[in-house]
């Protein structure tokens, strides 16, 4: 696999999201919504250190699903729409190897849905300082979860939905796309009861995140092996 | 350059292409005809490599296309869909599609081919603000970025206005002055017509017709004459002559012109016939048919369309 040609790729994808401000909207609001709307509650709820543990736990949390939340909206125009509109044909035939382009995508789609979840982040912290008594900063556990943790786990969403994108015709992704909305948005909606238990995240649990993350990405790009261009083809609407 | 070689595509069951062979030579611009639904985009996925076939070979370049990336550099193509982005500009789709390519000089040529499709004043519009028109010649521009030997051309001017036709024409016949192999799918008799030297007719799943334009002409034509006559007074004289032949099917009779439908080729038997029995002739030439002509006899005589 050539390293230029997938740039190429993730650079124009990086492009194409920008340049689509409407998407870039949706998602930044989503982003900055839940952020304000999941974190004033959960650290005006909770008295003296436990703050700590509850503030780290969001963020090991709603910064991982908001980062996947933008996987899922950022891939489905990146990958659904290519397919969709037919372009996927006219880069088929140009001399990138089909890895190489879903590659490029997802190397792409992840930069931009990081940069949203590191924003997100970045929020999540200036909102919880604003309403607690104490200085509240991410564990280093949480650290290296949000550098390296979340967009592997943001790069694995991406390149399983993109493998779904290519692998599917229209209805089922149209049908996987509502399912997935769906998970993702109770996921989120959910995210105080979760993040509640009376535990604190530790590197263990960091950890084992990071080992299921570099599994899914190795298993998806693997995968990715037994994708064909006439399926791709024969199941473009 | 492109040979199909006994090519045979199912889906589910259902035979599209049947055994198809077929061969377009370095520098040809060469037209595959056919109605909708007969298989030409079929083909032309297969040799691309998008679609594997049932049985049979296709190649480019002696080899299989779909399985070697680098000689996909020197092909170019423009299916149905333009391959552009409409959220990117005319110059960014072209400056994307180049750097796919490895093109180093990609300022220069990008500005050499939207002055070639009359499009540098929209360069930096947004492709979705095109019309069917632009977007096409925009596609082609993109398709020829890394100058490709063999150009693939699926149905062209489709959905065009006329003068977009006109237009799209226009540039493929420039580039089939390149010395481009030039593989042309199309059911517009008109453009094939005007463009292609050599062609085949795809009906029913195979090929029913595949030589050049004139010699399918020659080879699919009945012979007709039209004779025209110097005196009006050897007209009626010379239709009881012509009825008298056993060879001549039909004769019609427009003042001193009386085109003549035989059944076996006899032109020089004819004409002196006429001459002998005392018939004063100025001109007679047979009558060209149409490509188009040709195309509906075979599709006609294949079962109509499928």
């Amino acid at each position: 696999m050539s390293r230029n040609k997938i740039f190429t790729v993730a650079k124009k994808e990086l492009k194409g999201i920008i340049k689509t401000r409407s998407q870039m909207l949706v998602g930044i609001f989503f982003a900055l919504w839940f952020s304000v709307m999941i974190t004033i509650p959960v650290v005006i709820m909770v008295e003296g250190s436990a703050v700590v543990d509850h503030f780290n736990n969001l963020i090991f949390y709603l910064v991982l699903m908001l980062g996947v939340f933008m996987a899922y909206l950022f891939s489905g125009k990146v990958f659904f729409e290519e397919k969709r509109e037919g372009i996927i044909e006219t880069l088929l035939c140009t001399p990138l190897s089909l890895r190489e382009i879903w590659s490029g995508k997802v190397v792409g789609v992840t930069i931009i849905a990081y940069l949203i979840a590191l924003l997100a982040t970045i929020l999540i912290t200036i909102i919880a300082n604003i309403f607690s008594a104490i200085l509240l900063l991410p564990s280093p556990a949480i650290l290296f979860h949000i550098f390296l943790v979340v967009p592997a786990f943001i790069a694995a969403a991406i390149g399983l939905l993109g493998f779904g994108h290519f692998l599917l015709g229209m209805r089922e992704n149209q049908i996987l796309n509502i399912s997935i909305f769906i998970a993702i948005f109770f996921a989120l909606f959910f995210t105080k009861n979760v993040i509640s238990g009376g535990y604190a995240v530790s590197w263990v649990e960091v950890g084992v995140l990071l080992i299921v993350a570099v599994l899914l990405l190795a298993l998806i790009s693997y995968l990715t092996r037994y994708l064909s261009k006439e399926r791709i083809v024969t199941t473009i609407p | 350059m492109i040979e199909v070689q006994n090519l045979t595509k199912e889906f589910n069951g259902k035979t599209v292409l049947d055994g198809i062979s077929f061969e377009v030579k370095e520098g040809e611009i060469f037209g595959y005809l056919g109605p909708n639904g007969a298989g030409k985009t079929t083909t032309m996925k297969i040799i691309l490599g998008l679609l594997k076939p049932t049985s049979g070979n296709t190649l480019v370049f002696g080899e299989d296309i779909g399985s070697n990336d680098k000689l996909r550099r020197r092909v170019g193509i423009l299916l149905e869909n333009d391959g552009l982005y409409e959220g990117l500009s005319a110059y960014e789709n072209l400056d994307y599609y180049s750097q796919l390519y490895g093109i180093s000089d990609r300022e220069e040529k990008i500005k050499n081919l939207l002055d070639f499709v009359g499009l540098s004043d929209r360069k930096d519009d947004k492709v979705g603000t095109f019309s069917k028109g632009m977007k096409r010649k925009l596609g082609l521009a993109r398709a020829i970025i890394h100058d490709p030997e063999v150009l693939f051309l699926d149905e062209p001017s489709s959905g065009l206005d006329p003068e977009a036709q006109r237009m799209v024409r226009e540039l493929i016949l420039q580039l089939s002055k390149e010395k481009r192999t030039i593989f042309l799918n199309s059911h517009d008799l008109d453009e094939v017509q005007k463009i292609c030297s050599k062609i085949a007719i795809l009906h029913g799943g195979t090929i029913k017709a595949y030589d050049k334009v004139e010699n399918l002409r020659n080879k699919f034509s009945k012979p007709i004459f039209e004779i025209t006559l110097i005196d009006t007074a050897d007209v009626r004289n010379a239709l009881d002559i012509l009825h008298s032949l056993d060879y001549v099917s039909d004769c019609e009779e427009d003042g001193l012109r009386i085109t003549v439908t035989l059944k076996e080729e006899k032109s020089s038997t004819i004409l002196n016939v006429l001459v002998n029995k005392g018939i004063s002739v100025e001109e007679a030439k047979r009558l060209a048919k149409s490509l188009e002509d040709i195309y509906l006899d075979i599709v006609k005589h294949s079962g109509g369309e499928r």
